[in-house]
C-alpha cells in the first residue's frame, strides 16, 4: 500500500464500485489520501487490511455506487458576459451539487471563448472552484461561422473542444474547415445542429401543440439535415464529430448508420430529451422552452434506444441558466434552455434505467470514461477509478426518492420545467481530487473533526 | 373594498417571489382556459342591485375559443344577439358594467378591434380606460407583464389584451386580479373575433334561434397558418357542429392544420360551389419574418400568382351558391385576397362583421366581469 498521511485519507465502505473503464463492478472499498485513490479492495483479505484508523474519515458506503467522478461535456456557465445569470463559480457549485466533478463548458460567452488568451481566462475563474471546469473553445471567430480560430493555440491553451454551441455552422464550405482544423491538433467538433433559416423564428417543436398555440415550429429536419451534411463531409476528413443534444429520432438513425460505415462520429442526449415532450409547453410554459426542443413520444423514445445500442455514447445536461426575468417574458421572446446539472442523475435514471434501456455500468459509462475519451480528459486520468489516479469520485444512491425543488438548485438561476417532479436517484458525495465539494451523507458519515461543505 | 376588481382576489401576491409562485404553481395544460370553473360570486357594496356586474374571487378570462363548451358559446351568442336587437330597436343597453374600469392594453396597432372594444364598454356603462403601450415597453426593462400588472394596480376591472406574441393574454392572466379579455395574441387565437363571424353567420344564415351550425361549410382561404382570426372560426365554428376548411397554398394553409379539427384544400374553385360561407383573409406580410411591411412575402412568389390561386374576385363569387356569404376580419387588402366588388358586394357580411363586433364584445365584457345577466 502506497504511503499517505493519515490526516487527509477517506475510506468509503462497502459501496457498489462501478468503474466501467477497467469493467469493474464489485462491493468493495476505497481509500483516499494525498488526493489520489490509494487502495481499491474488493477481495476480502484485501478489506481486512484496510484499518479505519489509518484514515480520518470513514463514510459507509452500503446501498451506494461509487463512481468515477461523474463528467458533463456541455454545459452554459455565461462568463464573461452574462454574470447575473451563472458564474463559473456559481456553475460550479451546481455542478458538485449534482454530482458532477468535471464540466466542459460551452463558449457562447460575451466576448465568446474565441482566443486563447479568453480560455486562460476561462481556466483561471475555474480556480479554487466547486469542480474541475474546462472550456471548450469557439471554433470560428465570434461564433459568427466566417473565420476560423486559432484551433491549435486554443488547443495548447487548454480547450478540449471546439463548438460554436448556441449557433450552427451553416456553410459546409466553413464546416469542412473546422473539421480538417480539429482533426490536426486532435479535438473534437461539437455541433449544435440547426439549420438556420428553417427555423428563423422557430419556439418550439413543429407539431401538433405548435400548430395549436401559434408559435414557430423547429422541425426535425433542421437538426437531421445539418448532421446528414456533416458526416458526409468528414467521412473524407476523418475528425472527431460530436452531435450535441440530439432531439430528433432522424438524427439518431443518421448517426447509426455513420457508425456503419466507420464515420468518426459520436452522439449526445441531454436529459430532458430523454425524459419530456412537447406537450410540456403547453399553457405558454416558457420554462419548457430549449433549444434544440422538446419533441414527441417517439423521438424520445429514439433516443433512449439510440443511448441503448451505442448511437449515443455521452451524456450532456445542456445546463442554461437564464434569469427569471428572462423566462418571465411571453414564450416566443424568453430565452431557449434549463438549468440541468443538480437534476441530470435523477432524470437519466428515469429515461434510460428506469425505461430499462441501459444498465448502472452503462449510466456511469455514459456519464464518466464516455465524455473523458472525448475531450481527452482519460489522458489526464479523469473518468475511470484506478489507484494512484486522481481522487475524482461520486457516490450516488440510486434509490434515493426526492422531489426537486428550488432549494436543490444551488446555481444562479433556477430555470427547469422540472420543479416539482419526483425523482429516484441522486449523488450523496462529491469529491473532485480527494475533496468533498458536496456531500449528503448523514449518518453516513464516521468521521471526527473535519468540515465539509455541505 | 376600494378597488373594484381587487378585492376578492383570492391569495396574494408577494413581492418579489411573484415570478416564482407562477411558474412553480402551474400545471400544464390546464391554466387560464376559458372553460374554468366559475368563479364564486360576491356582491361588492356599490354593485348590491342584481343588474350590475359583481367582482368574482377567481376572476374569470376570455383568452381563446379553444375548449369553449357549446353551452358557453351558446350563452355567450345569444346574450351578443339581445344587444343586437335591441340595439336595432334604438334601446340603450342595459348598463350592467357601471361602475367597472375596462382598460384597453393594446401592445400592437389595431383600429376597429380597438374602437369595438371601447364601444362596447361605453355602452355597458363602464369606464375606459386607453392604455398606449407601444411594442418598445416590451423588453427586458419593461416587460409585457409589468405593464399590465402596473395597469392592473391602478384598479382596472377587465384588461383588454392585444399582443404580438402568442400566449401574451394567457401569460398576463395567470397572476392577474383582473379579468383578462384576449384581443388577439399573435398568431394565437382572437375570441371575440370568432363570436363576432359566428355571430354573424347565424344572422346571415337563417341560425339565430338554433345555433346549430351542423350543415354549414366555412371555408378560411389564405393564410391560415399566421391567423389567430382562423384558429378562434376554426374551434368556434366546429363547437356549433359547421365543418370548416382552410384553403390556401401549403405555405400558408399547411396539412398540419387539421389537427385543430378542420380539413385543408389546395383548389378554391372545387370548393366555392359548395361552402355556405367564405372568410377570406388578410395576407399578413408582418408576420412573414420581413420587418420591412413591404407587400412581398417569402411564402408566395408573388401576388399575382397568388391571386391566380386564391383571390375572390367577381368570378369566382359567381361559382358561389345564391345564399352564400363573403367574410373578412379585415383590414382588407382590396385587389389582393379580395376584390373590391366583392368586398362591397351583396354578398358581403364585412360591415354588419364590424357591427356585430360591439355586441359580440359586449357579451364577452359581461361574461368575464360575471354580471349576472350572462353569467349562470
Amino acid at each position: 500500500m502506497p504511503s499517505h498521511t493519515a490526516s487527509d485519507g477517506v475510506l468509503i465502505t462497502g459501496a457498489r464500485i462501478i468503474d466501467p473503464a477497467s469493467k469493474l463492478d464489485k462491493i468493495g472499498d476505497v481509500v483516499v489520501a494525498g488526493g489520489l485513490i490509494r487502495q481499491i479492495a474488493i477481495s476480502k483479505s484485501e478489506r481486512k487490511q484496510i484499518s479505519p484508523g489509518e484514515v480520518a474519515m470513514v463514510i459507509d458506503g452500503e446501498g451506494l455506487i461509487a463512481s468515477p467522478g461523474l463528467i458533463d461535456p456541455h454545459v452554459h456557465l455565461r462568463e464573461p458576459g452574462f454574470e447575473y445569470k451563472e458564474t463559473i463559480e456559481s456553475g460550479a457549485r451546481a455542478a458538485a451539487a449534482g454530482g458532477f466533478t468535471a464540466v466542459c463548458c460551452m463558449p457562447n460567452t460575451s466576448p465568446a471563448l474565441d482566443t486563447p488568451e479568453l480560455v486562460r481566462f476561462a481556466k483561471d475563474r475555474a480556480d479554487g472552484a466547486a469542480c474541475r471546469v474546462f472550456a471548450v473553445a469557439a471554433a470560428t471567430k465570434g461564433r459568427k461561422g466566417e473565420e476560423l480560430t486559432e484551433s491549435r493555440l486554443l488547443a495548447m491553451a487548454g480547450a478540449v473542444g471546439l463548438s460554436d454551441d448556441g449557433d450552427c455552422i451553416a456553410s459546409a464550405g466553413m464546416m469542412g474547415r473546422v473539421l480538417s482544423a480539429c482533426r490536426d491538433v486532435g479535438l473534437a467538433f461539437m455541433q449544435h445542429a440547426q439549420e438556420p433559416t428553417m427555423t428563423k423564428g422557430a419556439a418550439m417543436h413543429a407539431g401538433t401543440v405548435s400548430t395549436r398555440l401559434g408559435l414557430g415550429g423547429w422541425p426535425r429536419a433542421a437538426e437531421e439535415i445539418i448532421v446528414e451534411r456533416d458526416v458526409r463531409l468528414n467521412a473524407g476528413i476523418g475528425a472527431h464529430y460530436h452531435v450535441q443534444h440530439i432531439s430528433s429520432a432522424g438524427t439518431c438513425e443518421i448517426i447509426r448508420r455513420a457508425r456503419r460505415e466507420g464515420i468518426n462520429v459520436t452522439g449526445e442526449a441531454s436529459p430532458h430529451h430523454l425524459v419530456a415532450t412537447h406537450e410540456m409547453c403547453e399553457g405558454y410554459n416558457a420554462l419548457a422552452k430549449v433549444n434544440p426542443p422538446l419533441r414527441e413520444t417517439s423521438d424520445m423514445k429514439a433516443l433512449r434506444e439510440a443511448v441503448a445500442d451505442g448511437v449515443v455514447t455521452v451524456l450532456g445536461t445542456d445546463h442554461a441558466p437564464h434569469s427569471a426575468d428572462e423566462k418571465a417574458l411571453p414564450f416566443e421572446e424568453a430565452p431557449f434552455g434549463f438549468v440541468g446539472l443538480e437534476s441530470a442523475v435523477a432524470l437519466y435514471v428515469e429515461g434510460l434505467i428506469a425505461s430499462g434501456a441501459v444498465d448502472w455500468p452503462r449510466l456511469i459509462a455514459l456519464l464518466t470514461i464516455e465524455p473523458a475519451k472525448l475531450c481527452g480528459l482519460d489522458r489526464m486520468g479523469l473518468g475511470r477509478l484506478v489507484v494512484g489516479g486522481p481522487a475524482d469520485i461520486t457516490l450516488i444512491d440510486p434509490d434515493e426518492q426526492w422531489t426537486l425543488t428550488r432549494d436543490d438548485l444551488v446555481g444562479q438561476s433556477w430555470n427547469t420545467p422540472f420543479l416539482g417532479r419526483e425523482l429516484i436517484g441522486r449523488p450523496s458525495l462529491t469529491m473532485v481530487a480527494g475533496r468533498v465539494q458536496h456531500q449528503r451523507l448523514g449518518e453516513r458519515l464516521g468521521s471526527a473533526g473535519i468540515v465539509f461543505p455541505s | 373594498m376600494a378597488q373594484v376588481g381587487r378585492s376578492g382576489r383570492a391569495g396574494g401576491r408577494a413581492g418579489g417571489s411573484a415570478v416564482r409562485n407562477r411558474k412553480m404553481s402551474k400545471k400544464v395544460g390546464s391554466g387560464g382556459k376559458p372553460t374554468r370553473t366559475a368563479s364564486e360570486v360576491v356582491e361588492s357594496p356599490q354593485a348590491n342591485s342584481s343588474t350590475r356586474a359583481v367582482v368574482a374571487a377567481t376572476p374569470r378570462h376570455l383568452l381563446q375559443l379553444e375548449g369553449m363548451d357549446r353551452v358557453t358559446l351558446t350563452r355567450l351568442l345569444r346574450r351578443a344577439t339581445m344587444h343586437a336587437t335591441k340595439a336595432e330597436a334604438g334601446e340603450n343597453a342595459e348598463q350592467t358594467l357601471s361602475g367597472v374600469t375596462v382598460a384597453n392594453l393594446f401592445f400592437e396597432d389595431s383600429t376597429r378591434t380597438r374602437t369595438s372594444f371601447s364601444m362596447a364598454a361605453f355602452n355597458l356603462g363602464a369606464r375606459v380606460l386607453e392604455f398606449g403601450a407601444t411594442t418598445s415597453s416590451v423588453s427586458k426593462g419593461e416587460t409585457l407583464i409589468d405593464t399590465a400588472r402596473n395597469v392592473e394596480a391602478m384598479g382596472v376591472g377587465v384588461l383588454v389584451v392585444r399582443a404580438k406574441q402568442s400566449g401574451a393574454a394567457e401569460m398576463i392572466s395567470k397572476d392577474a386580479g383582473a379579468s383578462i379579455v384576449n384581443a388577439g395574441d399573435g398568431r394565437h387565437e382572437h375570441p371575440t373575433q370568432g363570436l363576432l363571424d359566428m355571430l354573424t353567420a347565424a344572422q346571415a344564415l337563417g341560425r339565430v334561434e338554433t345555433l346549430d351550425f351542423s350543415d354549414l361549410r366555412l371555408a378560411i382561404v389564405g393564410d391560415a397558418v399566421s391567423s389567430r382570426v382562423a384558429r378562434s372560426a376554426i374551434h368556434g365554428f366546429t363547437t356549433l357542429g359547421a365543418k370548416v376548411m382552410c384553403i390556401g397554398p401549403s405555405a400558408m394553409a399547411p396539412k398540419s392544420l387539421e389537427t385543430l379539427g378542420c380539413t385543408v384544400e389546395r383548389d378554391l374553385d372545387a370548393v366555392l360551389p359548395d361552402v355556405d360561407a367564405v372568410m377570406m383573409l388578410r395576407v399578413q406580410f408582418e408576420r412573414h419574418g420581413d420587418a420591412s411591411g413591404a407587400k412581398a412575402s417569402p411564402l408566395i412568389p408573388s401576388i399575382r400568382e397568388y391571386r391566380v390561386g386564391y383571390a375572390l374576385t367577381p368570378d369566382r363569387e359567381s361559382m358561389m351558391k345564391p345564399s352564400a356569404i363573403v367574410m373578412h376580419p379585415g383590414p382588407m387588402n382590396r385587389g389582393l385576397e379580395i376584390d373590391a366588388a366583392v368586398a362591397d358586394g351583396e354578398r358581403s357580411v364585412i360591415l354588419q362583421q364590424a357591427r356585430n363586433g360591439v355586441f359580440a364584445r359586449m357579451a364577452a365584457l359581461e361574461w368575464v366581469a360575471a354580471a349576472p345577466q350572462i353569467a349562470k
